[in-house]
């Protein structure tokens, strides 16, 4: 009696562990897909249906299985703990691929499904003989359903906290493997070739105690506690680190941990980037970006028809090529860097100005803000000296110019070190939710036309009006006068920006 | 090497054999994972050229040539003499340079990555009062003309860029040469009197002439100045001040200007240093230098134009002889293996003392008066930097209280973002009484010896350099720059050594002015000239 009852009960909390593991597999899936693809409605929907469904297949096709039952038991719960546990490790290096990304979340779900399907008629048939079969049934489902309400209450009260989604998922994994461990030594006795069985067990155990170990450093995950949004996608070039996280329906984009774009409000910054300087310019035929490598400043140039060609001059190779193929970031700048009109160029842009030949009729400049003294050279004087000579007469340049209320010594220095070299010169600024009150230096290489002129526009913009004198006004809390001229051997710059940003942080 | 290491001497034209000896070394490190690959680069045969002086074993002559005037030497004190000749329209002369380049000890290295200095490295701001030196700045392009201001226009990318300089004390880097922070009240206070002790020498003057100038020969003597040159840097500080920070502040400027410290030089160099250079070219620049990837060598191509066609290197002079009318060069073309003998109205000699003695029987008793302090280089591709990071990177790199002079980033000047892997130039002066013993202390140690020393003083602040490390490449400088020691600037040999031979033969060298710097070089090469033709 002892020892049949232990057999049952045994057998009845694989039941319950394996509930819980498939739920929090789906929930794995449901949010990743969410987190990656957005709308998490449809998503979940689709998760759970997909799961149910493939439940469904796996309880059909169990009846095939006739011999060895216990041993087969034993596998299924080892393989739902490796793809289970594995699915989100997959999911994430996949991400990069979107295309194919679906299909393989849609799949890893069917199988997890499927597997779990297997189970219950599967344990069922294994205890038929042994336990009256209303018992059975009671105790089988009752479990299998109080491990699903567990899981569910787990997952986002505890686990995802605490352990992240691949943690959470890897972690399951190997508490669905260590069961069948467990469960292949106790029953050594009743299937064949136990060995063989408890090593697949102990190897699969392994490969997910790994990839738990080490899930951390492999994708950064430990980057999300800094972040406090989900990060589903990161990458190190050779010049940076790039991170993208969404969190509800907003996606975010860091370079080197500063926040380069955030979805829902980067149409103002990008609208009030490009758009003063396309209306104003005589002319738009030659259009130059610096820096910009999201391509999301290209996607405004490419708003105005007459452009023929757009020059984009962006140090990494890896920012632009992501921007390039990736679909969820091809979304956000229209696949504006595949466009035909556009040339991206992966070089320096400091070094690329100095032998460029060809002149531009709008200079769009979109660097990193000036936080090294290696970033604080595309500041400098010589640098605009040399980018002049890249400029048809009345060409109009605009550069990003930090905040102006945060860093205003910062912004007032970099405008000055423009006033140096060009003829005309203005400041404005646009309020953008995510980065604060952001501000803008332009320039006119010539007096051929004002700020105030606007030879051309284009429709559908959200946030700029074409009325750039809605802009260019300073309150005091925003102006500083007491600044000197940014030059490569003072780098005055790097010490403003330091100083007013390191009071903030 | 801030302000002034330049040891911008001009060619001495046979001893770059016995003074420099590039050689790389054959990497052992028991320490290290993988055997690495040394660079292998190696300056030729002028070691053995220059030694061939002592006994002048040359082929015996086989062809002549008639010239006006023959520049001897193709150091920046030549290459400004041919400037000179050009400007007043004597373009008839002939330079003839030991070594396969001119340059001197303005020469450079080159890798894959970037050029590097073999020597001399930057050029402070010149003063307002030097107008030769700023008329060739002009013509080079390195300063633009004036504006409205009337203040010195430089071009921004040939002055140092900032972060310039940074210090590593007591496990972290600081900002500047002097650990600022480190300071205590006392320290602060002797700091800030010295300071003004050089203002109060940097603006003194009698007769309208300053006690402390560039060039030298601007110079006027007063018992004042007089004075200081009679003792060491060291004994007139400890007349005055105590704090140790300062000493060793001081110390390394003395090392770095005079490879020689403030044990050996005299007061009045020492003070030189801090006094001669007025600051007045540019306020807004304060302590700004001009400097390039490859040193001094940058300013030595601006000066090519002027002796291209007229230039004869591999050649040494081995023998000269006043005849009548006119003087007679022996000279020995190592490419050829053949000698020569050039006949030459007038001769200008920019060859340093220890070759003149030599040369001229009537210098080797003038030579000995001459001492001359030996130098290392070092430049080492490194994969990556590492350090705490308490500072940045800056072009110059100095540990507080070390052997070495520190190192300077090569590739500080680049317009680029980053640069990987790096290229750095570390400098060891040797700061003793005995430069014969130090010299030959450098030739006799074996590579490694050199290679293992530079890693020790740069493991102090950068652990892992020698994991880091894809190369070194040694050069060595045995007669790295003369030694201004008490007495030497204010005393008669380098008088004596300057005098003209029967107006045929005239005598021009940084030796000569007790200084070791590009404007001294510069303006020596520019009075031999005038002095040549009045």
């Amino acid at each position: 009696m002892g020892k049949k009852f232990r057999f049952e009960l045994l057998l009845l909390f694989a039941v319950f562990v394996i509930a819980t593991c498939g739920l929090i597999y789906e929930l794995v899936a449901g949010t990743l897909a969410s987190y990656l693809l957005g709308d998490s409605v449809k998503q979940f929907s689709f998760i759970i249906g997909v799961y149910l469904f493939s439940m469904g297949v796996g309880s059909y096709f169990a009846k095939f299985i006739q011999k060895n039952l216990l041993k087969t038991f034993v596998e299924i719960e080892i393989l739902v703990g490796l793809v289970g546990g594995l699915s989100s490790v997959v999911l994430y290096f996949l991400f990069e691929n979107a295309a194919s990304f679906q299909f393989v979340l849609y799949f890893l779900v069917f199988v997890t499904g499927c597997l779990v399907g297997l189970e219950i008629p599967l344990l069922m048939n294994i205890l038929k003989d042994r336990v009256a079969f209303r018992d059975l049934v009671s105790n089988v489902f009752a479990f299998d359903y109080i491990g699903a309400l567990l899981a569910s209450i787990l997952f986002p009260l505890f686990l995802m906290p605490h352990f992240g989604i691949m943690g959470t998922s890897l972690f399951f994994g190997m508490i669905n493997v260590s069961i069948a461990i467990v469960l292949s030594f106790v029953l050594q006795n009743e299937v064949k070739r136990p060995r063989i069985l408890q090593s697949k067990a102990l190897i699969s155990f392994t490969i997910l105690a790994v990839s738990f170990l080490f899930s951390d450093r492999l994708l950064g995950l430990s980057e999300e506690k800094f972040y406090g949004e989900n990060i589903i996608y990161t990458q190190a070039t050779p010049y940076q680190r790039i991170v993208l996280t969404h969190q509800k329906s907003d996606y975010r984009l860091y370079l080197n941990n500063n926040l380069q774009f955030s979805s829902q409000d980067e149409y103002r910054y990008h609208e009030a980037l490009v758009h003063p300087a396309m209306s104003m310019a005589p002319k738009i035929d030659h259009v130059l970006v610096l820096g910009g490598g999201d391509g999301l400043a290209v996607r405004e140039v490419l708003k105005y028809r007459d452009v023929k060609s757009i020059t984009l001059v962006d140090l990494d190779a890896g920012m632009t090529k992501l921007f390039q193929t990736n679909a969820i970031l091809k979304g956000f700048n229209k696949n504006s860097l595949n466009h035909p009109k556009v040339t991206v160029l992966n070089q320096d842009a400091y070094i690329w100005s100095k032998a460029n030949t060809k002149r531009f009729d709008v200079v769009i400049i979109d660097f990193p803000d000036p936080s090294n003294y290696s970033l604080g050279k595309l500041y400098a004087l010589n640098f605009y000296q040399t980018l002049q000579k890249n400029l048809t007469e009345n060409a109009v340049v605009v550069v990003q110019t930090t905040s102006p209320y945060f860093a205003p010594k910062s912004f007032w220095c970099i405008q000055k070190t423009i006033q140096h070299v060009f003829p005309q010169v203005d400041a404005y600024h646009a309020y953008v939710p995510s980065f604060g009150e952001w501000g803008f230096s332009i320039a006119i290489n010539g007096f051929g036309t004002t700020f105030n002129t606007v030879y051309r526009t284009v429709q559908g913009l959200r946030f700029y009006t074409y009325q750039f004198d809605t802009m260019n006004q300073f309150p005091s809390d925003m102006m500083q006068k007491d600044v000197e001229i940014n030059r490569l051997d003072n780098q005055i710059l790097v010490r403003y920006f330091d100083e007013e940003w390191g009071r903030i942080q | 090497m801030k302000s002034g290491a330049e040891f911008n001497k001009s060619r001495r034209n046979f001893f770059k054999s016995i003074a420099t000896a590039l050689v790389v070394l054959p990497m052992l490190q028991a320490c290290k994972q993988k055997a690495k690959q040394w660079v292998v680069k190696l300056t030729g045969t002028r070691h053995v050229l220059g030694h061939r002086l002592w006994s002048k074993d040359f082929p015996a002559p086989t062809a002549h040539l008639s010239v006006p005037i023959v520049i001897v030497g193709g150091g920046v004190t030549g290459l400004s003499a041919a400037r000179q000749l050009h400007r007043k329209g004597h373009d008839d002369f002939l330079l003839l340079e030991m070594e396969d380049h001119v340059g001197g000890n303005a020469s450079n290295g080159e890798n894959t990555y970037t050029k590097y200095p073999l020597g001399a490295h930057y050029l402070p701001l010149p003063n307002r009062e030097d107008h030769e030196l700023i008329a060739f700045l002009k013509e080079s392009k390195i300063l633009k003309e004036e504006d409205q201001t009337g203040l010195l226009n430089f071009d921004e990318t040939q002055i140092v860029f900032a972060p310039n300089e940074r210090i590593y004390y007591r496990n972290a880097w600081h900002e500047g040469l002097i650990p600022k922070s480190e300071l205590s009240a006392n320290d602060e206070a002797q700091f800030a009197a010295f300071f003004q002790q050089m203002e109060y020498y940097r603006s003194q003057k009698t007769a309208g002439k300053y006690w402390f100038d560039i060039p030298l020969k601007n110079v006027i003597w007063v018992n004042e100045n007089r004075a200081l040159d009679q003792m060491t840097m060291r004994e007139w500080m400890e007349k005055q001040w105590s704090s140790s920070k300062l000493f060793a502040y001081v110390d390394y400027c003395c090392r770095d200007d005079f490879g020689l410290g403030i044990d050996y030089v005299s007061a009045y160099a020492g003070i030189h240093y801090f006094a001669a250079r007025k600051k007045n070219a540019q306020p807004e620049y304060e302590d700004g230098v001009l400097t390039w990837p490859e040193g001094n060598a940058r300013l030595v191509r601006h000066f090519h134009s002027y002796v291209k066609d007229k230039t004869k290197v591999n050649h040494i002079v081995y023998e000269v002889k006043i005849k009548v009318g006119g003087v007679e060069l022996w000279v020995f073309d190592a490419q050829k293996n053949q000698s020569l003998i050039i006949h030459a109205q007038k001769v200008i000699m920019t060859t340093p003392q220890f070759v003149n003695a030599y040369l001229f029987d009537s210098h080797k008793k003038y030579a000995r008066s001459f001492h001359y302090a030996p130098w290392l280089l070092a430049t080492l591709v490194v994969s990556e930097l590492k350090d705490n990071e308490t500072y940045p990177l800056c072009w110059d790199n100095v540990l507080y209280e070390s052997d070495g002079l520190g190192y300077i980033y090569d590739q500080h000047q680049h317009l680029n973002q980053v640069s990987t892997p790096k290229v750095i130039t570390y400098y060891h002066s040797f700061s003793s009484d005995n430069c014969k013993r130090d010299r030959r202390l450098l030739y006799q140690k074996p590579a490694e010896y050199w290679q293992q020393k530079v890693f020790n003083e740069l493991k102090k602040a950068h652990p892992t350099i020698e994991q880091v490390t894809e190369s070194m490449t040694i050069h060595r400088l045995g007669h790295g720059m003369i030694s201004p020691k008490p007495g030497f600037i204010t005393g008669q040999a380098r008088r004596n050594a300057a005098q003209t031979m029967e107006n045929r033969i005239y005598f021009a060298h940084t030796d000569l002015s007790g200084i070791s710097i590009f404007e001294e070089a510069f303006h020596q090469g520019i009075d031999v000239v005038n002095q040549l033709l009045s």
